[in-house]
């Protein structure tokens, strides 16, 4: 597995195990002594699931690496041991959720990487837009959505949605490659407008088919 | 979560839905987002040689607290001067409304709606009075 994306001195420093007290690498996830799981270590979510930090991952690597810790960290594998050793199952696999279902998701992996780099990417939830072309041409979709009146009007709405989805991912990870976070982060907003776009055209769409008795 | 009945009758019946020609000198247009849910809001108004709100629309994307606070919103700034448009603020809808405190960014993006409208009808007029960070949110309406 890949271990490159260490922060400095941890691989150095070692800790002791919460059960035999020996040394234990900060890493590992059981001990090398007594072979009990250890709590989870506050690693991101690349260094968790052994990838190197970056918007473009390999998916099947992140699904390997996944239900291969999966498998040894379930808690069901922990239920005739102690409480101690559940709860730091439960704690893993928990974790390893959160970092399985950030990393997967394109627009998720975008906003957590943003936020490694220090900025607020998700910003304060009470904040408001103010780039002007993007809510003009929110603004427009939505209206020319509202306007639709049979599911392919509807539809064509959302296939160019779903373009413009796919063509602001593409962009997204150039950003990233580039290291360009502003506008990756520009990118980010646009991209949660026109995922808003995408589901309510596919629920507008469903309702138009369904009235019209297709 | 529960709305509340007010949130209700503004989000069934909704009052001035609609638009105003933009491209009139004596319309002001704010439009407005808000980042954590993909609501787009659009509000504007219609202010008269004396310098008196006397029409107001909104067109609002989004759940059924943005659609009121912005309908509350074209109703309270009717009849009212620029600056007393300006001084509404955002606690005053959460309050009229019975906003939760998950739905208190809606009435924010209805205030700042209110003042981008605002400062979007100072700027055709060249007012210079306008505040340099309301000239982004102002920019807006005036372009093709």
């Amino acid at each position: 597995m890949n271990i490159q994306a260490q922060p400095e001195g941890l691989e150095s420093c070692v800790v002791a195990c919460w059960s035999c007290k020996g040394p234990a690498s900060p890493r590992a996830l059981f001990c090398s002594v007594c072979n009990a799981v250890q709590p989870p270590r506050a690693v991101d979510h690349f260094q968790r699931l052994g990838l190197l930090p970056g918007f473009e991952i390999d998916l099947a690597q992140l699904e390997r690496h996944y239900f291969g810790l999966q498998r040894k960290l379930h808690p069901d594998r922990f239920a005739g041991r102690t409480g101690c050793e559940k709860l730091y199952s439960q704690q893993q696999a928990t974790q390893l959720n959160e970092a399985y279902e950030t990393l997967k998701d394109p627009m998720r992996r975008a906003v957590y990487l943003l936020k490694l780099a220090g900025r607020a990417a998700d910003a304060d939830p009470k904040g408001t837009v103010s780039d002007p072309a993007l809510l003009m041409e929110s603004m427009e979709a939505r209206e020319a959505l509202a306007e639709a009146e049979t599911s392919a009007e509807a539809g064509a709405v959302l296939i160019r949605a779903e373009a413009d989805i796919a063509s602001g991912i593409a962009d997204l990870a150039q950003a990233f490659a580039e290291r360009r976070l502003d506008q990756a982060e520009k990118l980010v907003l646009r991209l949660k407008y026109l995922s808003r776009l995408a589901e309510e055209a596919r629920a507008h769409k469903a309702r138009l088919a369904r009235s019209a008795g297709e | 979560m529960a709305y509340s009945d007010k949130v209700v009758d503004h989000f069934e019946n909704p009052r001035n839905v609609g638009s105003l020609d933009k491209g009139e000198a004596s319309v002001g247009t704010g439009l407005v987002g808000a980042p954590a849910c993909g609501d787009v809001m659009r509000l504007q108004i219609k202010v008269s040689p004396e310098g008196i709100i006397e029409d107001a629309k909104f067109k609002t994307f989004g759940c059924g607290s943005a659609i009121a606070s912005s309908s509350l919103v074209t109703e309270w700034v009717k009849g009212k001067t620029l600056d007393q448009a300006e001084t509404i603020k955002n606690t005053d809808i959460a309050q009229h409304l019975a906003l939760p405190p998950v739905k208190i960014h809606c009435s924010v993006l209805a205030e700042d709606a209110i003042k981008a409208a605002v400062a979007d009808y100072r700027a055709k007029h060249g007012d210079p009075t306008i505040a340099p960070a309301d000239k982004a949110a102002a920019s807006q309406g005036s372009k093709p």
